[in-house]
């Protein structure tokens, strides 16, 4: 059983690209140790959501509390960057930094943000890298890596900061197949190991297997959140009921 | 007949034009990139009042001849200033005004050239602004200007024998007056494009190797 304890409470929160709303009261709770999967058609809001919960994005009503801080109230102070930390954050096109070897990648931020020796920031980023099966590759370049290596060392990136959450931004969806398994091996890896997870993705036999909770998205809103068995077997709302269908069509 | 003895003769005088040539290159470059680094900034400001100046400025200049510039400042200047204008500060100011805007757009494409989503990355992980800016965002740009930067260098190194035309004595001009004395153009200007190719293949090379560089980091 898992402890329901709130980590992010996400209130009515909105938010307009000038009259273009992309989200639309969003209201949501995610407790510690859970793995949310959050899906929807393309342009649903589902990467601004997770942008807004670490303040890379503005919103302009609602609020998000991380852990009992309010994202509206540090937004533009320094207390922004503290909270960042605790997040991590795994891209789609995995924007790794294309001057520095994996390993540099993985130490930046505990070398600069918490001033961790470079000694102990490159010991623990290698523990990194084996986690993610990179090891033998910590001394490459971005450009030197396949794509799904790309996307595990941005996974190891973001837990060198041994953040409370990892948000992942459709991690797979720029990835060749016999790429995905990889990088969804270690995130299943993740899930099991109890860490917080909210993963904007399509790859459903991930969320059968570790989501604790799906959240279908569309036109900036939440239509349906369930447990992943319910949602698969009795969306509620026709959109889902369309969505599952051509998903797994096209499965 | 070709006759090289002219050039061994008139060495002094031809080494004295090359390094009028170097001062205006070196002079020119050190006020250029500078003030081409500001152009840069300022075109990339999200402040209108910056903005909107700046890129009046860099479209005005880019899209008058050099030559013009040179004629304005030499001649136009002393009219409205009622002082006259020494050849080599008009010609140093017009290169400044000039390659300045060129520097300023290649700084411009080199910092729009650092996608979003990897300075979204350097924030996500708790850096501040001045970290990203300096351990991603600086690094990176700089990688892909410095092609450029050289590359436009070499233009700017060519664009010095413009002075000419004020009468400065720079390389090509030398070349000239000898030229005025014996009437030996074939070897006089063969030997000044000689020179100007050695140089600039140097400068092209050094691009050529810094891009191959970065090809093999991609």
């Amino acid at each position: 059983m898992k402890e329901e304890t709130p980590i992010i409470e996400i209130k009515n929160l909105s938010k307009w690209y000038g009259d273009f709303q992309v989200l639309d009261d969003i209201t949501t709770t995610i407790n510690r140790g859970e793995c949310v999967v959050i899906c929807g058609p393309s342009g649903s809001g589902k990467s601004t959501l997770l942008r807004c919960i670490n303040g890379l994005e503005d919103f302009q009503k609602g609020d998000v509390i991380v852990d009992g801080v309010s994202i509206k109230e540090i937004s533009h102070t320094k207390e922004i960057y503290k909270l960042r930390s605790r997040i991590g954050m795994v891209f789609q096109h995995f924007e790794l930094y294309p001057h520095m070897t994996a390993l540099e990648n993985v130490t930046l931020a505990p070398k600069k943000v918490f001033k961790i020796p470079e000694k102990e920031a490159e010991k623990r980023g290698m523990e990194l890298l084996e986690k993610v099966g990179l090891r033998e590759h910590a001394h490459k370049k971005p450009g030197e890596l396949s794509g799904g290596q790309q996307q595990r060392v941005g996974i190891a990136r973001a837990l060198a900061m041994n953040a409370d959450i990892i948000m992942f931004d459709e991690p797979t969806s720029a990835l060749d197949p016999e790429m995905i398994r990889d990088v969804l091996e270690v995130m299943v890896d993740l899930a099991k190991g109890g860490m917080t997870m909210l993963v904007v993705t399509h790859e459903m036999g991930f969320a059968k297997a570790v989501a604790d909770k799906i959240i279908f998205m569309d036109e900036g809103r939440i239509i349906e959140q369930e447990d992943v068995e319910t949602f698969f077997k009795n969306p509620k709302s026709d959109r889902a009921k369309e969505f599952i269908d051509r998903i797994l069509v096209h499965i | 007949m070709v006759d090289v003895s002219v050039i061994i003769e008139n060495i002094d005088l031809l080494w004295g034009g090359l390094l009028m040539t170097f001062k205006l290159f070196i002079v020119a470059l050190a006020g250029g990139l500078p003030l081409g680094i500001f152009l840069g900034l300022g075109r990339l400001s999200s402040r209108k009042w910056i903005y909107y100046p700046v890129s009046a400025y860099v479209h005005f200049i880019r899209n008058v001849p050099l030559l013009m510039l040179i004629f304005w400042i030499y001649f136009s200047l002393p009219i409205l200033t009622g002082g006259l204008v020494e050849p080599f500060y008009a010609a140093v100011v017009s290169f400044i005004i000039f390659e300045a805007t060129y520097f300023g757009e290649i700084i411009r494409a080199g910092y729009q050239s650092v996608s979003k989503g990897t300075i979204q990355a350097a924030y996500s992980t708790g850096l501040n602004y001045w970290q990203m800016a300096r351990y991603i965002l600086i690094p990176i740009a700089l990688r892909r200007v410095v092609p450029s930067m050289i590359t436009q260098s070499i233009v700017l190194f060519q664009d010095t024998s413009l002075a000419y035309v004020i009468g400065l004595h720079e390389f090509v001009r030398m070349a000239s007056l000898i030229d005025n004395r014996v009437i030996r153009p074939l070897e006089l200007y063969g030997f000044v494009a000689i020179v100007f190719l050695v140089i600039c293949s140097i400068g092209s090379q050094i691009v050529k190797r810094l891009e191959t560089k970065e090809g093999e980091r991609k």
